[in-house]
């Protein structure tokens, strides 16, 4: 099952390739090194044989074959290294120490290797390499050397290209195999992760090895992408039981009263009174469903192809000139400190009900007497908008909760709102990747949404705001951008 | 007014129908989309009330086809609860103005007696005038009777929205999303402490020409 497996590997493959490149590149290399052992040797061979042709047949200037026999016998007298046969047209040999040969010209390669070698001229006629060629009256004139030390070198680099070759391979494959078991393993973790998580166990994470090599890059990729998916899984989940039980309580109490009317409501002035209160609740029931919907369309992402540049400075003040009154009855005081011309790619209806979020939180939550601040500013985070109040704050604990769907707070349980507003004013953020964040004002809460400087229009003159001068030269480069064609 | 209903639920419909002749107009139901296109292009009506989702058609094709063929009526658009690229889309194919169901019935017969009014107001106006109470649009000023009264620039919209609508039930959800942009329920009174801070303003120099119309909204007029 292992072996298999591995073999189907795309580094197995790899290394398949590889191992055939490596045996390509030895027999290059060996084919080399016999050219010029072999090769010249054999060279050098013919080379020598074709002179002692040429010698013999310039030693025989008449060129009779009486002549040439007589030349022929005394070489062979005289060199023993070199072969000779002089043999005639019938086949009879007329001088030389070889016996009879079909007369095949040019070069041809003699041996005897089953059958021992013509007698008288030992092993070393195991094997001749030589010339043949015609000569007058139809003879045939053969001249050769021992090919014998030739072939103990063709044996041996043979062996040796062989050897080569055959380790060459294993240790390709070898290599390969350790090569491809270590991200095989890795692989397979992945795929055992994986499979535990279809399985049900939707907590299981992909383990990191912590070399920051592509395996683990992948894996904590593909964590976070569970972890968005659990979230995004919690968070309808949690929508779904939150729904219901948010609305049991209020559509008990409708029953309630409708109940309690039906049965003592006698006159029609307690009967309307009973009907109109009802109708409050229903009001109050489909606003909660209405937010749900908006913060499930939000969420979508759809509204994100409708961005357009909006002046958020003009949006704020408007903001601060509408809460004023709303502030000033609770006696409370708010005041705006806003950078004028701040622009960012945004949903305007959005934004505006984001920020009235914040700002109706500040007064709904926050007692009579306390201050509430809008700020916005430009920095190298981008840009920055805060709400601010003096009020009681909430504590650190509960910072991150109240973003969750109908999460309230004890201490916020009577005051108006259905646990959503913060919700939507998350969604609304996170639609324009913006970050949003609750603080301590010292005293009292701070709540910053921060759009991130890519979002952030350049067309903003943010040279009045203390930037810093990094900040500065990149508006520069964006001046000049748009002062092109 | 003679008003054509294009609404497919039948309680909806017969909810709404009742309350327009019950206010005293004449009102008409029609119950599927291509069956509305086709009275709302061949009849004469003062107003159109177009459910977004409707068998056969959609109430945002349909529109957009009446517009195309030259047709003008008004049109109040009837949408669903929590759709939020609805009004863009059915101003965009030539509503007047969008209603998010369910609604109050007082808020319907604001919305339907603000749009009947507007063929009305096609005259370039530039003074309006309530009792004593005037508004020069151009001069961007407002004096009652005689004295000139300062306001803030919200506060004059709001006040120039009211005297639009003078002596018509203008909502507190006309006044916000007309006055303020704002499409969604604020959490508190915006409507009414600026109306507060405006009748403040307004009444220093005569009696209140602002009346608040219990659980609907405002109306401006001239003391009977």
């Amino acid at each position: 099952m292992r072996l298999p497996r591995l073999f189907r590997t795309t580094s197995f493959r790899l290394t398949l390739l590889y191992a055939g490149l490596f045996s390509l590149s030895v027999l290059f290399l060996f084919g080399a090194v016999y050219w010029s052992t072999v090769g010249l040797m054999s060279r050098q061979i013919d080379e020598t044989v074709r002179n002692e042709l040429i010698e013999l047949q310039t030693a025989a200037p008449g060129g009779g074959l009486a002549e040439l026999q007589q030349v022929v016998k005394e070489y062979a007298a005289r060199s023993p290294s070199f072969f000779y046969l002089l043999q005639g047209a019938d086949g009879r040999v007329l001088a030389g120490n070889l016996p009879s040969l079909a007369p095949e010209l040019g070069l041809r390669k003699l041996s005897w290797r089953s059958e021992p070698p013509p007698a008288g001229l030992g092993n070393a006629a195991k094997g001749i390499r030589g010339y043949g060629m015609k000569v007058a009256d139809g003879a045939y004139l053969f001249v050769g050397l021992s090919s014998n030390e030739l072939r103990r070198m063709q044996t041996a680099l043979d062996r040796a290209f062989l050897w080569s070759l055959a380790v060459t391979l294993v240790l390709a494959l070898c290599g390969g195999a350790a090569m491809s078991l270590g991200p095989l393993r890795r692989v397979e973790a992945i795929s055992r992760a994986s499979r535990d998580i279809m399985g049900g166990d939707l907590g299981r994470r992909i383990a990191l090895r912590g070399s920051g090599d592509e395996f683990d890059r992948l894996a904590s990729s593909l964590n976070a992408m569970l972890n968005r998916i659990q979230a995004l899984m919690n968070g309808l989940q949690q929508v779904s039981s939150d729904v219901a039980h948010d609305l049991r309580t209020p559509l008990t109490l409708l029953r309630q009263r409708l109940e309690l009317a039906r049965r003592r409501g006698t006159n029609v002035e307690t009967l309307h009174a009973a009907f109109d209160h009802s109708i409050r609740d229903i009001d109050a029931i489909l606003d909660t469903f209405g937010a749900i919907l908006r913060i499930a369309q939000i969420e979508s992402g759809s509204r994100k192809a409708k961005f357009t540049r909006i002046d958020l400075s003009e949006l704020l003040e408007g903001l601060v000139e509408t809460y004023q009154p709303v502030a000033e009855e609770k006696n409370q005081r708010l005041a705006g400190a806003i950078a004028p011309e701040l622009s960012i790619e945004g949903d305007r209806e959005l934004l505006t009900q984001l920020f009235a979020n914040l700002i109706e939180n500040a007064i709904n939550h926050a007692p009579p007497g306390i201050s509430i601040g809008v700020g916005s500013s430009q920095n190298a985070r981008g840009l920055e908008a805060v709400i601010s109040d003096s009020g009681p704050g909430i504590p650190s604990a509960y910072r991150q909760k109240v973003f969750q769907r109908f999460y309230r707070l004890e201490t916020s349980r009577t005051s108006p709102g259905n646990g959503l507003g913060l919700s939507l004013a998350a969604a609304v953020a996170e639609l324009h990747e913006a970050a949003i964040s609750l603080s301590d004002n010292h005293p009292g809460l701070r709540v910053t949404v921060v759009f991130p400087a890519a979002r952030v229009s350049p067309d903003a003159d943010v040279s009045r705001f203390n930037g810093e001068p990094a900040d500065a030269a990149h508006r520069g480069a964006a001046r000049l951008e748009r002062s092109g064609p | 007014m003679k008003i054509l209903l294009i609404e497919d639920n039948r309680e909806t419909a017969d909810y709404i129908f009742h309350g327009l002749q019950e206010k005293g107009h004449v009102a008409s139901v029609s119950q599927d989309g291509r069956e509305g296109l086709f009275r709302a292009a061949s009849e004469s009506w003062d107003m159109l009330i177009v459910d977004r989702l409707l068998p056969s058609m959609d109430g945002l094709a349909l529109v957009h086809t009446l517009r195309g063929g030259g047709v003008h009526t008004p049109v109040l658009f009837l949408t669903a609860l929590g759709g939020i690229d609805d009004r863009v889309a059915g101003l965009n194919a030539g509503g007047d103005d969008y209603l998010v169901k369910p609604f109050a019935f007082a808020e319907l017969i604001a919305r339907v007696d603000a749009l009947g009014r507007r063929p009305h107001q096609t005259a370039v106006e530039t003074v309006l005038r309530v009792a004593d109470l005037e508004m020069d649009l151009l001069a961007r000023s407002v004096r009652r009777a005689g004295r000139t009264i300062e306001l803030q620039p919200r506060e004059f919209r709001l006040l120039e929205y009211l005297m639009r609508h003078a002596e018509q039930l203008v909502t507190r959800t006309m006044l916000l999303e007309n006055v303020w942009d704002f499409h969604f329920d604020p959490r508190t009174n915006i409507v009414e402490s600026h109306i507060s801070r405006l009748r403040s303003k307004l009444n220093k120099s005569g009696i209140e020409l602002i009346h608040t119309i219990r659980g609907s909204g405002y109306s401006i007029r001239a003391p009977a």
